[in-house]
């Protein structure tokens, strides 16, 4: 089963590069269903552990130093010093390792457990409703890009794109259920490499550019990783995490922890890693939707949930926790400075991946399941507001919010969904703000200094958030004040699929996400965390409190009703705005002024320019970053 | 049995159902009181249901087909976090919910593509920036203190709140001016008898949308005075007091301040509710309070 | 409904344009809303906004110039409301009445319901007017309701 997971995306990939449109066409479809299947068998298996054949370990061996003598040329071909000098500091002590250690194979080396069956689900899940929207997505974005012109266009092919899409699927389910390090950074690397095709697919000059800086940032982490297989290699005597994880605690494993969690922050572009993350914006949006919202970044997350458990207690973790909530305020405070729809969405990733990194290294039962619910909503939300965004994009040749204004008007269908989509993010009505709030009471449990400032970080960044998506929100419904019928724009089947996919799920899992935490989540921390939660008919509660969340749907449903009663009954006619009394007859944006000539007037959003401004506290945020991290390898020794 | 009944059942359904007519009422009696701090008459404390009536009997004229089931929004989410509050739930839900309330009467703000309501809009979240912070460090100090977020657990806590996190109720006070939408922070839209921006987030509303959001707002100020209240949940009355007296200072303070800008109000918002609140945690963590 | 139109009475929200005044006028409804003569214990409130007023204030003579302007303001706002013209200017054209630039009273572009002449018009006159607007509010009120 564990082979189907890894292995079907890997070769229906191979074949979707050579394979003619419509037969990808059937081969995502198909590819998406089995895995979508087999991630529920493994989830309802209840875990279990396996290990292949030695002669697998051979293979990813051999794959291993192949995909690192390709990081090799990539860098050599690119003139790029990061990646050449990142590739050798791995090629060589994972050289020497070979060489010191060759055929040690390392049992269980797949483990399937509740975090990885929950991972699994959320890759395959809405990692197939994002690869049937990529196929209708690419055609038109070729459409896009061939029209700049053929001169700049060195883009790679449909079916290599799908083929490291695809793949990547595969490669995350490597990730997750490998329990061997060597495999689970051969993995990793792969989601790296993964991530550098998809980046510069495009193939023009920024595309490039900011490829090879998803790659070397990725490489760091991996240089991360193979330190603590050597820690754990030759001090150790294994590299199984189960087993690292059951292990006393000494500063020593420590340190490969803290190496892991490194590489857990440049996978998931935590401070000062983040610029990768935003440089992938300019890749095409199915990439931006799995990638960097949904799938890979979650990766670095899963990473330090794995192994959290066995820092409890320590000063350790922490540091870590810190550079998750000090991620989560800077971002969001950034966020607010934005004028471009992917930025606008990249910054909120990056800052909920610091909450639930934050959640998680809090190392409470009840900061732990926050941060597993945290990751199950945000990736449907996330994913989803990445699609609509997408297929915004495409239509309206422009991320620039500003001229996103009145979207409801012009787009209405996608519109709609991609408004609901906010409203997940910030509302009560689902799942992603029960994580925050559990978050806010899990910051409460820390110690008396770190409290202090960890409060204040969640508190900021919690109300920035808010204003950054309220404002966007605004901005779609600035509609001059005409009737107007909206009529909903078609859309290819693959986008209204995926979209509602994703947006039904979404609904029904926050309406039950009383079930869900009860039945998914507990179970799954239930080894290395009590359950704290207690699921009621009106929603859920903790020993923090209670957050019912039928009540809430109960209102708005009182609310859609009561308001669309109130219009049908009294009405009312629709009259343009006040304007001083010099609105111009049958143009609602315009106003008489001077010498009798008309101006028309416009509504901008607000941007916070000059106090905040991107360039200039980016710097600040890199810095902090940086020493952040040092700081948690530093405290290995407490 | 009965004792209980009535304090799970009886009261808190009582304070649910009165709480916009409470609302009305304090509105009514803070222009009476402003109007005799300036020397005049003022109107009759009951004048906001005037007000409330002839504004439903007004020909209705929208703004946009969203803008009845927005203004209704505003008004239900509002009574729905009184609700909440009333039945003793869950604190940082019910200010979630507020954030909802508010959203609305943003979205309805935005929806109308008119230069003063867009700038009130947009003044509005930036209040909402302003106060935000200030309602989840009151709510983070009630869990620190009681253990937990619901509003139950403050009643069988056993001290007075104000005694242990007085700062959480000193910084209610700049919430409650920024809500009551008094100066010197009522930028987004100022209470009767004075303009900002025309009537800023309010302008593009009109016959029963605004008497519905005039009611939202008055089960606002009902929640806010009920959230006070919290401080001294042994004797409700006391509490209730806490509440007017925090009240008539922003009576007094709109009085005395002129409007100030958006940015005074953040700055001012954030450095003392912080400052106030974490200072709290640290004198009460070293005298082993908590 | 007799309680709509008592609320109606009790709270006449007013628009206030100045349409071409010399000021003298406004300076005396200003004056009507301090604490000497306290118009706000009527419920009457200077609300900036058409759409939210009961009664319009006017004063100055009309002009092609501002003609458009007040027949805006008026359209926008809702059922049931009174104009008030305060001041000789508005009323008939006052000393201006002559002019090529100037129409006339107000009346020569909306409906008028109250004329409170006078250069300047007193408080206490403006505050009658205000008396006999309601009046007339009261009796559009009941038409609306249907008595």
């Amino acid at each position: 089963m564990i082979a189907l997971a890894i292995g079907l995306p890997t070769l229906s990939g191979l074949a979707c590069l050579v394979a003619p449109k419509n037969i990808r066409r059937i081969l995502v479809y198909v590819t998406a269903a089995v895995l979508v299947g087999t991630s529920i068998l493994i989830y309802n298996s209840g875990g279990f552990v396996y290990s292949p054949n030695e002669s697998f370990e051979l293979v990813v061996v051999g794959l291993d130093i192949l995909l690192l003598l390709y990081f090799l040329y990539i860098g050599y071909v690119n003139r790029n010093l990061p990646t050449l000098a990142l590739a050798l500091a791995q090629l060589l002590p994972i050289g020497y390792y070979e060489y010191v250690a060759f055929g040690t194979h390392t049992t269980p080396t797949l483990l399937v457990d509740g975090i990885s069956s929950i991972m699994s689900l959320i890759v395959s899940i809405v990692g197939s409703a994002v690869a049937i929207y990529a196929l209708d997505y690419m055609v038109e974005h070729e459409e896009e890009v061939g029209s700049l012109g053929a001169s700049s266009v060195k883009a790679a092919s449909q079916g290599s794109f799908f083929f490291y899409l695809i793949m990547l699927l595969g490669a995350m389910h490597g990730v997750v259920f490998s329990n061997s390090l060597y495999w689970l950074y051969f993995f990793w690397e792969v989601t790296t490499l993964s991530c550098y095709q998809l980046i510069r697919h495009d193939g023009t000059e920024i595309a490039v550019q900011n490829g090879l800086r998803a790659l070397w940032m990725g490489l760091v982490g991996g240089v991360a990783l193979v330190g603590s297989i050597f820690i754990g290699h030759f001090h150790f005597d294994t590299i199984s995490m189960s087993a690292l994880i059951g292990k006393n605690p000494t500063p020593l494993l420590y340190l490969a922890f803290a190496l892991m969690a490194i590489a857990a922050f440049t996978k998931s572009a935590q401070l000062p890693f983040q610029s990768w993350l935003l440089g992938a914006m300019v890749a095409p949006t199915p990439v931006s939707a799995l990638l960097h919202s949904s799938t890979m970044v979650n990766a670095g997350v899963y990473l330090i949930l794995r192994f959290v458990p066995a820092i409890e207690g320590s000063v350790l973790t922490y540091g870590i926790a810190l550079v998750g909530i000090f991620t989560f305020m800077f971002t969001a405070i950034i966020a607010l400075n934005q004028k471009y729809s992917k930025a606008i969405l990249a910054y909120s990733t990056i800052g909920n991946l610091g909450l639930m990194i934050f959640c998680a290294a809090m190392n409470t039962p009840l900061s732990y399941s926050a941060a597993v619910i945290l990751l199950i909503f945000h990736s449907m939300s996330k994913g989803l507001l990445f699609l609509c965004a997408g297929i915004v994009e495409n239509r309206l040749h422009t991320r620039y919010i500003e001229e996103w204004q009145g979207l409801l008007g012009k787009l209405p269908l996608t519109s709609s969904v991609m408004i609901t989509g906010i409203i997940s993010m910030i509302l009560p009505l689902f799942g992603v703000l029960l994580g925050k709030w559990a978050a806010i009471g899990a910051v409460s449990s820390a110690a008396f200094f770190p409290a202090l400032v960890m409060i204040t970080m969640m508190v900021i960044g919690s109300s920035a958030t808010t204003l950054f998506w309220a404002k966007w929100l605004g901005n779609f419904t600035v509609l001059p004040l005409t009737e107007r019928e909206y009529k909903f724009e078609q859309l290819p089947s693959g986008y209204i699929f995926s979209m509602f996919f994703l947006l039904s799920l979404d609904i029904v899992a926050s309406l039950g996400v009383g079930l869900i935490i009860q039945n998914v989540v507990c179970p799954a921390i239930a080894s290395n965390y009590a359950c704290v939660w207690t699921a009621g008919i009106l929603g859920i509660s903790s020993q923090l409190g209670s957050f019912m969340i039928i009540p809430i749907w109960a209102a708005i449903a009182a609310v859609v009703l009561l308001g669309n009663y109130l219009y049908k009954s009294k009405g009312g006619i629709i009259m343009p705005a006040y304007l001083s009394g010099a609105n111009v007859e049958g143009s609602p944006t315009s106003f008489r002024t001077t010498a009798d000539t008309t101006v028309e007037f416009n509504v901008a959003g607000m941007f916070f320019d000059p106090e905040i401004n991107e360039g200039r506290w980016t710097p600040w945020g890199v810095v902090t970053g940086v020493l952040m991290n040092l700081l948690v390898i530093a405290l290995v020794v407490l | 049995m009965v004792n209980t009944l009535l304090t799970d059942y009886v009261l808190p359904l009582a304070f649910i159902i009165v709480a916009p007519l409470l609302g009305g009422l304090l509105v009514g009696l803070d222009r009476k009181i402003t109007a005799r701090m300036q020397s005049r008459m003022g109107p009759p404390i009951t004048q906001p249901f005037y007000d409330f009536i002839k504004l439903w009997g007004k020909a209705p004229f929208l703004s946009s087909r969203f803008q009845p089931m927005l203004a209704v929004g505003y008004f239900v989410f509002i009574f729905t976090a009184v609700i909440m509050l009333a039945f003793k739930q869950d604190l940082l839900l019910t200010l979630f919910t507020l954030t909802l309330a508010d959203v609305c009467l943003i979205v309805s703000a935005y929806n109308s593509k008119s230069p003063y309501s867009n700038l009130g809009g947009r003044r509005e979240l930036l209040s909402m920036l302003a106060y935000e912070p200030l309602m989840l460090l009151t709510a983070i100090s009630i869990q620190v203190v009681t253990g937990s977020f619901l509003v139950r657990d403050v009643f069988t806590y056993g001290k007075p709140l104000l005694l242990v996190i007085p700062a959480a109720y000193a910084v209610q006070q700049l919430v409650l001016i920024i809500d009551m939408k008094k100066s010197p922070f009522d930028v987004a839209g100022s209470g009767h008898a004075h303009q900002e921006l025309v009537r800023g987030v309010y302008t593009e509303f009109s016959g029963y949308t605004l008497a519905l959001v005039e009611l939202g707002h008055w089960t606002k100020i009902a929640f806010i005075m009920g959230l006070i209240s919290l401080f001294w949940a042994q004797n409700l009355l006391i509490g209730v007091g806490l509440s007017l007296l925090l009240w008539f200072i922003s009576i007094v303070a709109d009085n005395i301040y002129p409007r100030l800008n958006w940015e005074t109000m953040v700055r001012t918002s954030w450095t003392l509710g912080f400052i106030l609140i974490l200072a709290n945690f640290v004198v009460v963590t070293i005298l082993g309070v908590i | 409904m007799k309680l709509m139109t008592t609320a109606r009475l009790k709270s006449p929200w007013v628009l206030h344009f100045d349409c071409g005044s010399c000021n003298g006028c406004d300076i005396e409804i200003l004056a009507a809303l301090t604490p000497k003569f306290d118009a706000e214990r009527f419920g009457i409130v200077n609300i900036g906004d058409p759409k939210q007023a009961d009664i319009l204030l006017v004063t100055g003579p009309a002009n092609h110039r501002n003609k458009e302007v007040l027949k805006n303001l008026y359209d926008q706002m809702p059922d049931p409301k009174a104009v008030i013209v305060v001041g000789t200017c508005g009323c008939t054209g006052g000393i201006f009445h002559n002019c090529p630039n100037v129409l006339g009273g107000v009346d020569n572009v909306i409906p008028v319901d109250v004329y409170v002449p006078g250069c300047a018009a007193r408080p206490e006159q403006i505050v009658d007017g205000v008396v006999l607007a309601l009046q007339k509010l009261a009796e559009m009120s009941e038409k609306m309701e249907g008595n």
